[in-house]
């Protein structure tokens, strides 16, 4: 029994990280510091400033929410290209010849994008808010870090159903694309979600970072960690995790019945 | 026919040849189309918070040329990169016209595809949330639009020629999205903006071209801003044939043409 655990631990972190380095594009500094990191951040100030023109609503408001939107960057393309490169690269086949169970195996390739978008979240948070002069009271760090790491997972999840797409679709990068930005625009980072019709609320609230964003906008305006945006995040996390272990599970029987795994 | 004369026909025949390629490419649509249309939403419904009902129109012409600069952005930025990796960046230097001219119709392809989200952000305010099409110099709006496409195409050259000397020219292209979005005025006055960032919105042809079509649709002084935007966009044309002649000539000397 504690063998087995081992061994599945062992193909989380150890798979999980040997994907992240193999399979993710942005992991050399120069695309790393740019597509995480400086591109996310001077979207926060691209908002901020939108934000201060139109009135809508505060610096606060448009800064944390973009914050918490800057997990998506690695968290939907990672989770994508976690899938959708194996295929690229013409490794799915050995990777799916494995008998280890499909469980561990996913799970470990979407675990590095929590941890990645975690930090790309908490550095936009931090150099966003020291420039931009916003304070963050300091109670309320514990509390950000438990929704940002929510958010992240959450995100990553998403990101692992958008990348199961890969086994049946040639241009997956193109769905990821499209969810990105739909992110933007239906979590309410950008736009508080009372502006945006029923339906779109409705669709939000069922998306990824919508309540993580909502939860951090309360902590740091100093009003304590909502534990029922916090548990409806990972609930959403949860939603896509299942969802996408059962499309990769079908989409794999039907690559292999019709044996076009490795086609591009 | 002389070699002046050759030029249009060769930048009018490069410029329809990339065209109906990019329009082939799901990936060119979906970031010439549906991305600005998610952005035009997020425009109207921010600008329509704002109880700015009269702005509607130029929140969708700011998507719209938002959408043209991440075309000309990623396709100029990439365009030398992908002749590579099409294999035909050999071809096309060792071809008797200089580089320069074959890669100009290339980057102005990426602004004329480019304008597909500006129809679509119109259009999609037009038939969604009713915006009423009232521009204030309907005639110069139809005139301004392919200015700003002439300049940013021109940017574009620039952009082309710049990222040719860089590995990772995309971990530049992406993070200049929004900076250009936000110094250029597209969506936000620049009058907004800290005062030292001015100068840098001045020495954009992105934030001329803008202007003009800004004033096209809301009222304003057109044509100042159009030959702005002509002058600037041609003074970066004219810096990447520089830059382009010297990296082309490093690259032979070299051999490393080819090398990704």
């Amino acid at each position: 029994m504690l063998f087995r655990f081992l061994s599945s631990a062992r193909l989380v972190l150890v798979g999980g990280a040997l994907s992240y380095r193999a399979l993710f594009n942005w992991t050399t500094p120069p695309m790393f510091v740019g597509t995480l990191l400086v591109g996310p951040l001077l979207q926060v100030f691209f908002f901020v400033f939108l934000g201060r023109e139109l009135q809508v609503a505060d610096d606060r408001f448009h800064l944390v929410g973009n914050a918490v939107l800057a997990a998506s960057a690695s968290c939907v393309y990672g989770g994508t290209m976690a899938v959708a490169n194996e295929r690229r690269y013409g490794t799915l086949g050995a990777v799916l010849l494995s008998p280890r169970h499909r469980g561990p195996l996913w799970a470990g390739r979407a675990l590095p994008y929590v941890l990645n978008g975690l930090l790309v979240s908490a550095f936009v948070l931090a150099a966003a808010a020291a420039v931009l002069g916003l304070p963050v009271p300091v109670e309320a760090l514990p509390g950000l870090a438990l929704v940002l790491l929510a958010g992240a997972a959450a995100c990553s999840a998403f990101g692992l159903a958008l990348g199961a797409l890969g086994l049946r679709f040639r241009d997956v990068f193109l769905v990821s694309n499209v969810a990105s930005s739909v992110l933007l625009l239906l979590t309410g980072a950008a736009v508080p979600r009372n502006t945006l019709p029923e339906w779109m609320r409705t669709t939000g609230e069922l998306l990824p970072l919508t309540h993580a964003a909502d939860a951090a906008r309360r902590l740091t305006a100093g009003d304590g960690l909502d534990a029922r945006l916090l548990g409806t995040e990972l609930l959403v996390g949860a939603g896509y995790a299942i969802l996408a272990l059962a499309l990769l599970a079908v989409f794999e029987r039907g690559s292999r019945r019709r044996a076009t795994l490795d086609v591009m | 026919m002389t070699r002046v004369a050759r030029l249009p026909r060769l930048v009018g025949v490069g410029v329809r040849t990339h065209v109906s390629y990019m329009s082939r490419s799901p990936i060119e649509i979906t970031f010439a189309v549906l991305v600005p249309l998610v952005y035009a939403t997020l425009a109207v419904y921010l600008f329509r918070a704002a109880g700015d009902p009269d702005r509607l129109l130029t929140a969708s012409v700011g998507a719209g040329l938002m959408g043209i600069w991440g075309s000309v952005l990623f396709g100029s930025g990439g365009a030398v990169q992908n002749q590579r990796w099409l294999g035909t960046l050999e071809t096309l230097v060792v071809a008797p016209t200089p580089l320069a001219l074959v890669l100009l119709p290339i980057t102005l392809a990426t602004a004329v595809t480019g304008t597909y989200a500006m129809g679509a952000t119109v259009v999609w305010g037009v038939v969604l949330f009713g915006v009423p099409l009232d521009f204030a110099h309907p005639l110069l709006f139809l005139l301004a639009v392919p200015v700003c496409v002439l300049a940013l195409g021109m940017t574009g050259l620039l952009l082309a020629a710049a990222f040719v000397l860089l590995r990772n020219a995309n971990a530049l292209a992406n993070p200049l999205d929004t900076p250009v979005w936000l110094l250029s005025g597209l969506l936000v006055p620049v009058t907004v903006l800290p005062a030292w960032t001015h100068p840098v919105s001045w020495a954009l042809p992105t934030t001329w071209g803008a202007r003009a079509v800004h004033a096209a649709t809301s009222g304003g002084d057109v044509l100042t801003p159009m030959l702005a935007a002509l002058a600037l966009g041609t003074g970066y044309a004219l810096a990447a044939v520089l830059v382009l002649g010297r990296v082309e000539r490093r690259a032979r000397a070299a051999a490393t043409l080819t090398l990704a």
